[in-house]
């Protein structure tokens, strides 16, 4: 390439396996994420050494960081009871998919060869890793709500046999209705798996692309042009990371008993 | 009409590419809104300003897939 043009590799799909522990393939995703861990232990040790009464500077960062989301999170559920019980975790995934997709700012980070295979490589570009949390939070809001409502009462809410026969006593407008509740239930359960995929998908098409598009716009010119995108590539992971946050949020209320709720559980 | 794979490919890529535009109508039609109940009351601005970007996101996702199947192709 020219003067103007930087010539680089579009990412691959598959991250690339810098070696072996055991059988077990380490990636350079993976290694993105123990670093990640590691700024995220030192930060808070130094954090609760600091905590005092009448807060400095750093300290006042993360109250105003953890009132925002708590705020957030309220306006979502619209019940402070529950926002307090799940805050930790989405404060989590909001902290953490914001980190992973904003750390390749840091300029020379991604640029660590080891034989001639990059080091460091941002964890949501790696289908695996949004693949992973959108399960795990799946699985999280299905035994939630099998606590909430109890096993039959579960199933219930997806084979709605109950309603069906109770309202074809009532007359047959009702029992019509109650029929297409009844077929509606079965679309719920693939509606579930639906959202598994739509929420890994989104975070990782939204970040790869960005990825993808970086390299072909430096391809194009190298110079003002990628500085434009990046900075519409820090408004997407901040945002992508908000929507997880609160889709997750969303998807936990919604599968709450809300009589249970009411009665004070 | 006897297609090689090669340019069977390419044609199912260009054809992953123009779903996107329903997606660029969605959006822009719920900016449109947003911006309109703004106008109309300009105390909620914050608000209504992050349901907003919440929104586009949701209906970006469309694209999204589709731009990862024109990658996988």
């Amino acid at each position: 390439m020219n003067f103007l043009q930087v010539a680089g590799d579009i990412p691959s799909l598959q991250p690339p396996v810098l070696f072996h522990i055991g059988s077990w393939p380490i990636t350079s995703s993976l290694m993105l994420i123990w670093l990640i861990l590691l700024l995220t232990i030192v930060v808070v040790r130094v954090l609760f050494k600091i905590l005092s009464l009448r807060p400095g500077i750093y300290q006042n960062i993360f109250e105003v960081l953890y009132e925002s989301m708590l705020k957030l999170v309220d306006q979502i559920t619209s019940s402070r009871k529950i926002s307090e019980k799940i805050f930790p975790l989405i404060a989590t995934l909001f902290l953490f998919i914001g980190v992973s997709n904003l750390i390749t700012l840091i300029p020379g980070l991604t640029s660590l060869t080891y034989n001639g295979k990059e080091i460091f490589r941002s964890p949501t570009t790696d289908f695996n890793t949004t693949f992973a949390l959108a399960l795990a939070m799946l699985i999280l809001i299905q035994v939630q709500s099998i606590r909430d409502w109890g096993i039959f009462g579960y199933i219930g809410r997806f084979i709605q046999i109950k309603p069906l026969i109770l309202s074809f006593k009532q007359g047959l407008g009702a029992g019509l209705t109650a029929f297409i509740n009844f077929l509606i239930g079965f679309l719920d359960i693939v509606s579930e798996i639906a959202k598994v995929v739509s929420l890994s998908m989104r975070l990782f098409g939204n970040i790869f692309a960005g990825e993808v598009l970086t390299v072909i716009i430096m391809a194009g010119l190298a110079y003002a042009l990628p500085a434009v995108w990046m900075a519409m590539g820090i408004l997407t992971g901040v945002v992508q990371a908000l929507v997880f946050g609160s889709l997750v949020a969303a998807y936990y209320t919604i599968s709450l008993n809300p009589g249970k709720q009411a009665a004070g559980n | 009409m006897a297609l090689d794979p090669e340019s069977a490919r390419l044609l199912a890529k260009g054809i992953a590419t123009i779903t996107m535009g329903g997606s660029g109508i969605g959006e822009g039609y719920l900016i449109g809104k947003a911006l309109e109940a703004m106008g109309r009351n300009p105390e909620m601005e914050g608000s209504l300003f992050t349901k907003m970007l919440i929104g586009v996101a949701m209906a970006e996702s469309t694209a999204i897939y589709a731009l990862v199947a024109f990658f996988i192709l």
